[in-house]
């Protein structure tokens, strides 16, 4: 059996009176890419928000490797390596892309505040592998050629994509990816869909991952978590999640 | 020549020491703001330097023998003990200050460099109303105080642009640009924009050290509002997304005041302007500001700016390769 990264157990989170996440419980595996689907305002955004200390759940428990992070601020969840991306892309607009990337390597320094500002040898080394380690992620997403452009001038589709460079920036174990693909064409999908398996390979990455194009979905991942009004209503391989009639119920019914 | 120059020097020497006062206030400004800290608490700090280094200098030193001048080395005693009082009092105010955001913080530093003020009125040690007097000289001139504020700017310069370059400015920017997103990189909100906070405060209590001795007197009229107001329009009317903007609006908003008394001073101007230019330098004063941030929204000197002054960018060589080799010559 492989080893469970991250456990939700009767998570919940209320707005007012409205219960976004509902008692929701389920395990990440090791490794695995695993969806999450469901209707607008299903909860899906939020849980990610819980996941990574964005939002304080308002009851349940989160396990990451056995560890308890419920209420973990979320640099901290940073920290033990939990990347994520944003479904309304936030990246930071007024630097550069390489910047965007070197900012997303914070949390690999090993010199200290003042060396660093003093600018002490050890420092300096540090900087420029990072800014190396920069160029690399740019270039493994094919921005190389606008490192230095602003971000905020970017194409819709390169800041996510560099916004997927700068959350593997932080050499992440798990990485929650919020609509990847939102507003890409199906043969953009495909491709996403590619390059996200390329990186589970590449960097040994445990992915959840938010998509509404139910195809795409259904490729790529290995198991589906289904929401719907903020309670889990399936979980399993895309096949039986497919049959399942509250699933269909959920997407077809009103 | 020389004589011009003398005459210049005596004539703006005092000038020429204030702009270098108001770049490094500016700067003490711009410091939390470049973890998108709207502070105003600036003049509360400068204030308190000033009186540390006010109260030291005449009630802790043994007076000066006449004829002597104040010894650098207990000026710069003093400026070590308020920077240090100013971290202090930083840590306590900024951690639960910097919870606040955009206007409520500024009006949070507002209320706490009034309540600098009003302490300074009614306690015994800041001389209440009068305030301190006769602090001692340790210059026979006023120009002469570029000694200490010129290699004191001059640091900062250094340490700002070193700053800007490391992982703990881009830490910093980050925070301003996106504080959620900040996070979401591990960058830890309150480290970093106390810490921001703090350098702002140990600079602006460092600056009020050597004003007091540069006034030689230190009341509660110093480091008020008014300074809070005047200071955000240098880092604003400069430029807030360089520390280089905070250095020149810093410098020219407080030459211009000058700069126009002089104008009125030429000969043959009609008396209607000369009277305008010397009683209505304030008007003059505010329409320039509110014209430059009309025509100049980013401030005078912004990051775009400065490019065209700086090498041309490195050919982004990828990867794997070690730091680009300089041709050798
Ligand atoms: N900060 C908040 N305050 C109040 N209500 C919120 C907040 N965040 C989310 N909600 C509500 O919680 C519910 C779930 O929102 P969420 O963004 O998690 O949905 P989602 O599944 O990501 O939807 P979408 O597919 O549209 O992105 C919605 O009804 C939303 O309005
Ligand atoms: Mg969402």
């Amino acid at each position: 059996m492989s080893n469970v990264v991250l456990q939700a157990s009767k998570l919940t989170r209320m707005f007012g009176g409205l219960c976004a996440v509902n008692e929701v419980s389920f395990d990440v595996l090791e490794g695995e890419i695993f969806g999450l689907i469901g209707p607008n305002g299903a909860g899906k955004t939020t849980l990610f928000n819980l996941v990574t200390g964005m939002t304080p759940p308002t009851s349940g428990r989160l396990t990451y490797r056995g560890q308890n992070i419920t209420g973990l601020r979320a640099h901290r969840i940073a920290a033990l390596g939990i990347a994520r991306t944003f479904q309304n892309i936030r990246l930071f607009g007024n630097l550069s892309a390489l910047e965007n990337v070197m900012i997303g390597q914070h949390l690999s320094a090993t010199t200290n505040t003042v060396s660093s500002i003093v600018g002490l040898p050890a420092s300096r080394r540090e900087e420029n592998k990072t800014r190396d380690r920069a160029y690399e992620l740019l270039e493994m997403v094919n921005l190389l050629s606008k490192a230095d452009d602003k971000a905020r001038n970017f194409a819709y589709g390169d800041q996510r994509r560099l916004e997927i460079a700068r959350a593997l920036a932080l050499n992440p174990q798990l990485l929650l990816l919020d609509e990847p693909g939102a507003g890409m064409n199906p043969n953009e999908k495909a491709e996403l869909s590619t390059f996200i398996r390329q990186m589970r390979q590449q960097f040994n990455l445990t992915i959840v991952l938010i998509e509404h194009h139910v195809p795409m979905v259904m490729g790529l991942c290995d198991r589906i978590a289904v929401l719907n009004f903020g309670l889990l209503i399936a979980l399993g391989n895309p096949a039986q999640v497919q049959n399942d009639p509250a699933v269909i119920e959920a997407y077809l019914g009103d | 020549m020389i004589e011009f120059l003398t005459n210049f020097l005596s004539t703006y020497g005092f000038l020429i020491v204030s702009m270098t006062f108001s770049a490094m206030l500016a700067l003490s400004l711009y410091l939390p703001l470049m973890t998108g800290q709207l502070s105003l608490a600036s003049p509360g700090f400068y204030a308190l330097g000033g009186y540390i280094a006010a109260w030291m200098s005449t009630e802790l030193y043994p007076p000066l023998a006449t004829g002597t001048t104040f010894p650098i080395p207990s000026l710069f005693v003093e400026m070590l003990i308020a920077a240090v009082a100013c971290a202090i009092l930083a840590l306590l105010v900024g951690v639960p200050a910097l919870r606040l955001r955009g206007i409520y913080l500024a009006l949070a530093t507002i209320a706490f460099v009034e309540v600098l003020r009003v302490l300074s009125l009614n306690l015994d040690v800041t001389g209440k109303a009068i305030g301190i007097f006769n602090i001692p000289q340790p210059f026979v001139t006023k120009i002469e105080y570029l000694y200490i504020s010129l290699p004191m700017l001059i640091v900062c310069i250094i340490f700002m642009y070193r700053l800007e370059r490391s992982r703990v400015g881009r830490a910093f920017r980050a925070l301003r640009e996106d504080e959620l997103a900040a996070t979401a990189m591990g960058i830890n909100p309150t480290y970093y924009k106390v810490l921001a906070f703090m350098m702002g405060a140990i600079l602006a209590g460092m600056v009020g050290a050597v004003s007091a001795h540069f006034l030689n007197t230190w009341n509660a009229r110093q480091g008020t509002f008014d300074l809070s107001i005047l200071v955000l329009a240098y880092v604003i009317i400069g430029g807030s997304r360089t520390f280089w903007g905070s250095i020149v609006g810093g410098m020219l908003l407080t030459a211009l005041p000058e700069v126009l008394r002089a104008v009125a001073g030429i000969q043959g101007l009609p008396p209607f302007l000369t009277g305008f230019l010397t009683e209505g330098r304030l008007i003059i004063y505010g329409f320039l500001i509110a014209l430059g941030t009309l025509f100049f929204p980013q401030g005078l000197i912004t990051p775009e700016f400065l490019r065209r002054f700086a090498r041309p960018p490195k050919a982004s060589t990828p990867t794997k390769s070690k730091p680009l080799q300089t041709p050798s010559t």
